[in-house]
């Protein structure tokens, strides 16, 4: 690449002369006292630091452990685990999302829709008293179940189709806030409002059940699995064999690395940056704005839908309203508690995979003390705000260090 | 021929500032063609008694808009302020008036609640009232087990009553909705609040006191949202665990409907009141119509969007016409 | 004469470096006075600290002879000072009335009265000759308006001192005749102005006094009659400048470049056609409001046209700014923080923005971090970008004159043939001014075409080969700089500048 241009060599800077050096606005370092400069640097260096919210959650399970033994299980931690993948996926799309200063309120929403379609399409069978009054019977499902039902590669096809689906519903979103210029919150929320109305529609509000095998094994299938404990018979006693290694975790993670690898380091996610820190800039500066916004809308349909496959999975149900009540709070507060600024240009997936891990953790220890849901409620919301409050404090911090 | 291009713009621009009321016009139409019992007095009379609840946290919310800010509580607080007032009620034999003293009290703590994480601790608004919406009803499920919580049977009479004709919910949303516009438009406070949404560092430099501004109209928010929610229950006599779940995005939407801007600054009462009542409008005509209960949401999400879309249209117009102004249009 | 402010050995330090260091300066009441000095020569820090927005760390102050000590800005708005920045402080939503009285209203029955208000506003602007309803909108408002409704705004609150700080920035030269017109109103009232400007000329036609800082010290001070430019730039930096303007290094060649044929968009510009020769700095005069940045941006695709077609080295060019970029025209747009920077992304990351395609590598389009590093740092020895860590340093932490060159460096990355360059000097100092005319010289020099929008008439005939005048969009004249003669018809420019304004 050459830098000045097609011309060639630009005459050298002889004409600049005479003119007065300005001041370097770098603000000098502080000299400080060394003894005592050195540990704060440590406290600042952890408080800023990409793996802070990992920190914080490591200690708040080291605080726990004492009261609450069975945190640490292994039967626990698989099951803490298991929770967090699918929360992750659709976490990392919805940073996309924030780091353009947009916000995806439909993820949910979109997870309902491709729990019920999928189960729709590979349903095995299905009962006539439960589904038969629904608008989809004899249409889609009929007693011999969804239209790929036993057809080869049929998990796989609904899978694409379903993806392409969300996909569809990301395109329409993001065309509405890119070129018709509302404002993501609400063109979301009107997506959130009817998608999850139709969703509901489509089954009457029932759930379909009766999935194949090959696609619950997506929720359920373990690739390594750990024994722990003496082993005295070539048996393993089956309740004490914990799943760490499972198809939802390959997926998850994988989404979050190729996250990862294209916000943080590609082209495409220094333009997604740009969009968020100044969209008038960006656009004079050759920045394809409305092709960037709109596949950031795609991205996190198509993050939102594989979530919603994860769950429907596990949970062997298609559910239209598998997205409803906190779980879009969920997705939101953890991105944000990772440290992901609402405001646009200030994201990681790093910091949306803690963020993520601190959000399942609490709910676990929660669930572990025995409180009731409204007590998990009380405290989650607490929770958000000191993590708020920490992130403020964080950011004086910084500012403060220069 | 430029007097008819310009008439023409003239009437899209007149079609586009008053979209609400033209859809509002058009749905009003439309459910009365399905139904001329529709356009009724008494019909009528009841949405727009039945759209107060709607309509008080929707002014509410408008001031929070008009700051830039947003309540996402707005629905645990209808829960837990009502739910306050039915205990004050019960359990402290306060009559009706008391109770909707409570109510409006118990609101605008949760309110002050909200402002002190936000104006306190620089929280942004978004994170706290998410917050507090999980916290503010999970204590109120606390407080009654998550059973439902009957009110004393004097409520209903109250709620279903009339003064000169004109049903109670009717003259508080009334009453709510000219202080509102009162205090937005004569009060120094009310144009301070236009000012905190227009620019909030221009608002500390012009010597506004910024933080108690924006500390007001969550309080306020909170008022109205305590008080919205007892109206409701007024007309119901319960509340149960799920009472105003998921109302804050009607709620937020209402306001839109009405014209205030999701970025501050831009709003009026009135606005808001129209925006409430075409949603109320849009469901009971529905309700009318006999449509699927399902796919109700579906038509009001449309009304939503299309309200939000002409929005932006008319914001595209505005920018263009500006950049016009260098010459004359020749022809 | 007495004063009304007076300075006694202030000095303010940051973390121990001295921002202004044992000022002593004396603000005769009733006088106009000018300050001047480069960007970070401590007048801000000096203004924070007479509005009481930082407290001084050594030095007292005394205001209408009494010791003054703020504590806030409220405590300078209460003792009687009133500040007009560069940015106004204006509620665009609300209307003019409510701008004047956002801090409190008259009252009647409890309520706003708007009237008594009205009645009020309207006097004010009586006195400042605005002719608008007090209820008008003030996003109605032109930029000169609205600086008269902040003036409006201080003189409401009876103040003794008003400090401008770079007024004219974004006025027009009628605007900025009538701003003239209004202060010299205010010293004949016997109100104190502080003047604070980049630009000298208007200082001396305007003040009674000068003050020149330098390194956060007061370098040279006295009557304006003492004060010629020259005095004023040498006090300024510390040397003689040569000149304003270096030399042009390259005569243009014959070539066409650029060529625009017709360009029209009704309502905007109309059949606009010129065109500009390799190596040739073209000028482009006109007031604001003219169609000159409209222009611009119908350039580089930004807004639509009608008719017309624009061709950049042989191949005509249309599309978006993406499409514009790769045909070879770069955009230094008149505002750079809304349109020009990422203000909180790295030095380095703000360079490569409009080629960073071309980082890309493979199909993931991954980013070659360590290119992106070496265009930065060449771009920092090229430019003379004063920057320490491109790669972390946010933009928001460097000078003006900094900061618009990062932009320069943004743009020379993509290799452009056209520059369009819309008021690049506009709030850069002296010094950095310099330097980027040289860049534009260099440029030129390079064999690219330049095109220079902008209100200075004196940056226009300084550096341009051609100075074309626009008005009410449309190209009114054309100046070319003879060859025998060295300067420009300046009077000729300005009355084509100035005709269907004044008709």
């Amino acid at each position: 690449m050459t830098y000045f241009g097609s011309t060639g060599g630009l005459p050298r800077p002889a004409a600049v002369k005479g003119a007065p050096a300005g001041p370097d606005a770098v603000a000098p370092a502080d000299p400080g006292k060394p003894g005592s400069r050195r540990q704060s640097d440590r406290l600042g260096a952890i408080l800023l630091s990409d793996y802070f919210v990992l920190y914080l959650s490591l200690f708040y399970v080291a605080v726990l452990i004492p009261f609450l033994p069975t945190l640490a299980t292994p039967a626990n931690m698989s099951n803490v685990l298991s929770n967090m993948w699918p929360l992750l996926v659709v976490a990392v799309g919805q940073t996309f999302v924030l780091t353009i200063a947009g916000i995806d309120l439909s993820q949910g929403s979109v997870a309902g829709l491709t729990s019920i379609l999928i189960a729709m399409l590979l349903a095995t069978a299905a009962p006539a008293q439960v589904l038969g009054h629904t608008p989809i019977w004899g249409l889609m499902l009929t007693e011999a179940g969804g239209p790929l039902a036993g057809v080869a590669y049929g998990t796989w096809l609904g899978i694409g189709i379903v993806l392409a689906v969300a996909a569809l519903i990301g395109l329409a979103n993001g065309l509405a806030v890119a070129v018709l210029k509302m404002p993501a919150f609400m063109v979301t929320l009107v997506a959130l409002i009817a998608l999850s109305a139709f969703a509901i529609w489509l089954t009457q509000s029932n759930n379909i059940r009766e999935l194949p095998a090959d696609f619950v094994a997506l929720g359920k299938g373990t690739i390594v699995s750990l024994f722990f404990g003496d082993q005295h018979s070539a048996q393993l006693p089956r309740r004490e064999v914990h799943a760490f290694v499972t198809w939802p975790m390959i997926v998850a993670v994988s989404v979050a690395v190729v996250a990862h690898v294209l916000l943080g380091h590609t082209v495409f996610g220094r333009r997604v940056f740009a969009i968020g820190l100044n969209r008038r800039a960006a656009e004079i500066s050759g920045v394809p704005v409305v092709r960037i916004v709109v596949l950031v809308f795609v991205i996190s349909a198509v993050c939102a839908a594989i979530g919603g496959l994860l769950y429907t999975a596990r949970l062997e149900t298609g559910r239209p309203t598998l997205g409803g009540g906190n779980f879009l709070l969920d997705v939101i507060g953890a991105t944000v508690i990772g440290g992901t600024s609402l405001f646009g240009g200030k994201a990681k997936i790093l910091w949306t995979v803690w963020g993520v891990l601190f959000f399942v953790l609490l709910g676990n220890t929660l669930n572990l003390m025995n409180l009731s849901a409204f007590h998990i409620d009380m405290v989650k919301g607490g929770v958000i705000i000191a993590a708020a409050f920490l992130d403020v404090a964080r950011q004086r911090l910084r500012r403060g260090m220069g | 021929m430029s007097a008819g291009a310009s008439f023409r713009e003239r009437a899209v621009d007149l079609a586009l500032r008053r979209a609400t009321v033209i859809i509002f016009a058009v749905v009003l139409l439309y459910f009365g063609m399905q139904a001329p019992l529709f356009l009724g007095v008494e019909n009528l009379g009841n949405i727009v008694k039945q759209s107060a609840f709607l309509g008080i946290a929707a002014i509410g919310i408008t001031l929070v808009l008009l700051t830039g800010g947003i309540d996402l509580s707005v629905g645990s607080v209808m829960y837990l302020a009502s739910l306050a007032a039915g205990f004050a009620m019960r359990d402290m034999g306060v009559g009706v008036a008391g109770g909707v003293l409570a109510a409006l009290g118990a609101g605008a703590l949760l309110g002050a609640i909200n402002a002190f994480f936000i104006v306190r601790l620089g929280i942004v608004p978004f994170i706290v009232t998410l917050a507090t919406l999980f916290a503010f009803r999970g204590f109120g499920a606390f407080l009654t087990s998550s059973r439902q919580f009957d009110f004393p049977p004097g409520l209903r009479s109250f709620g279903l009553a009339s003064v000169m004709g004109i049903p109670v919910p009717v003259l508080v949303f009334a009453t709510v909705a000219v202080v509102a516009h009162l205090a937005l438009t004569r009060t120094t406070f009310g144009r301070q609040v236009y000012a905190v949404g227009n620019d909030a560092t221009g608002a500390v430099k012009a010597g506004i006191p910024l933080g108690r501004v924006r500390a007001a109209v969550y309080v306020i928010s909170g008022a109205t949202a305590g008080l919205a929610g007892f109206i409701l229950i007024a007309q119901i006599g319960r509340i149960d665990a799920g009472f105003g779940q998921g109302r804050e995005f009607d709620v937020i939407a209402a306001a839109v409907l009405g014209g205030a801007s999701l970025f501050g600054g831009v709003g009026t009462a009135f606005g808001a009141v129209i925006g409430a009542t075409l949603m109320q409008t849009v469901n009971t005509g529905l309700a009318f119509s006999g449509m699927n209960l399902y796919l109700q949401p579906i038509l009001q999400a449309g009304i939503i969007f299309l309200a939000v879309l002409v929005d932006s249209l008319r914001q595209s117009r505005q920018m263009l016409r500006r950049r016009r102004t260098i010459r004359p249009i020749q022809r | 004469m007495d004063a009304l402010l007076e300075l006694d050995a202030v000095t303010k330090e940051w973390f121990g470096v001295p921002a202004v260091s044992d000022l002593t300066l004396r603000i005769p009441r009733g006088e106009v006075v000018g300050i001047i000095g480069e960007n970070g020569a401590g007048k801000s820090t000096l203004m924070n600290v007479i509005g009481g927005v930082v407290p001084p760390t050594r030095g007292r102050m005394r205001f209408k002879g009494a010791d003054y000590a703020p504590a806030a800005p409220a405590d300078a708005t209460g003792a009687g000072i009133a500040f007009i920045h560069q940015e106004l402080n204006l509620f665009t939503n609300l209307s003019i009335l409510d701008n004047v009285f956002i801090t409190g209203f008259p009252r009647r029955f409890g309520l706003a009265d708007r009237r008594a208000a009205a009645t009020v506003t309207r006097t004010l602007l009586e006195r400042l000759d605005i002719r608008h309803d007090p209820e008008t909108l003030v996003e109605d408002l032109a930029p000169g308006e609205r600086q008269l409704v902040e003036i409006a705004k201080a003189l409401h609150r009876s103040v003794d001192l008003i400090i401008f700080d770079e007024p004219t920035t974004s006025l027009t030269p009628r605007e900025t005749v009538r701003l003239f017109e209004v202060i010299s109103g205010l010293r004949r009232e016997g109100r104190t102005v502080i003047y604070i400007s980049h630009i000298l000329s208007d200082v001396r036609a305007l003040c009674d006094r000068v003050a020149v800082l330098r390194d956060g010290r007061l370098v040279d001070e006295g009557p304006v009659g003492d004060f010629g430019i020259a005095r004023m730039i040498r006090s300024m930096i510390g040397r003689e400048l040569s000149s304003l303007f270096p030399p042009r290094s390259a005569a243009p060649s014959e070539k066409v470049l650029v060529q625009a044929r017709g360009l029209s968009q009704p309502g905007v510009v109309e059949d606009i056609t010129f065109s500009i020769r390799e190596g040739e700095i073209l000028g482009l005069f006109g007031l604001m409001g003219s169609g000159r940045s409209e222009l611009a941006r119908i350039f580089f695709g930004l807004d639509p046209v009608a008719e017309g077609s624009l061709i950049v080295a042989g191949r005509a060019v249309s599309g978006g700014p993406m499409a514009r970029i790769s045909d070879g025209i770069a955009f230094v747009t008149e505002n750079r923080r809304e349109e020009g920077l990422l203000m909180d992304a790295p030095v380095a990351e703000n360079i490569s923005l409009a080629t960073v395609e071309q980082l890309g590598r493979g199909p993931l389009g991954l980013l070659d971090r360590d290119v992106e590093r070496a265009v930065a740092e060449r771009a920092k020895v090229d430019l003379s970008i004063r920057a320490s860590d491109l790669s972390r340093l946010p933009v928001r932490s460097l000078s003006g004159g900094n900061q618009q060159k990062v932009v320069i460096a943004k743009w020379l990355a993509a290799a452009p043939r056209l520059f369009i360059l819309d008021e690049p000097t506009r709030g850069v100092d002296v010094g950095a001014k310099y330097e980027i005319y040289a860049l534009a010289d260099r440029l030129a020099a390079a064999g690219n075409a330049v095109l220079f929008i902008s209100s200075e008439l004196e940056e226009l005939t300084g550096m341009c080969d051609r100075v074309l005048v626009m008005n009410r969009g449309e190209i009114t004249a054309g100046f070319d700089r003879a060859p025998d003669m060295p300067h420009f018809d300046r009077e000729a420019l300005l009355a084509a500048a100035f005709r269907e304004v004044v008709a």
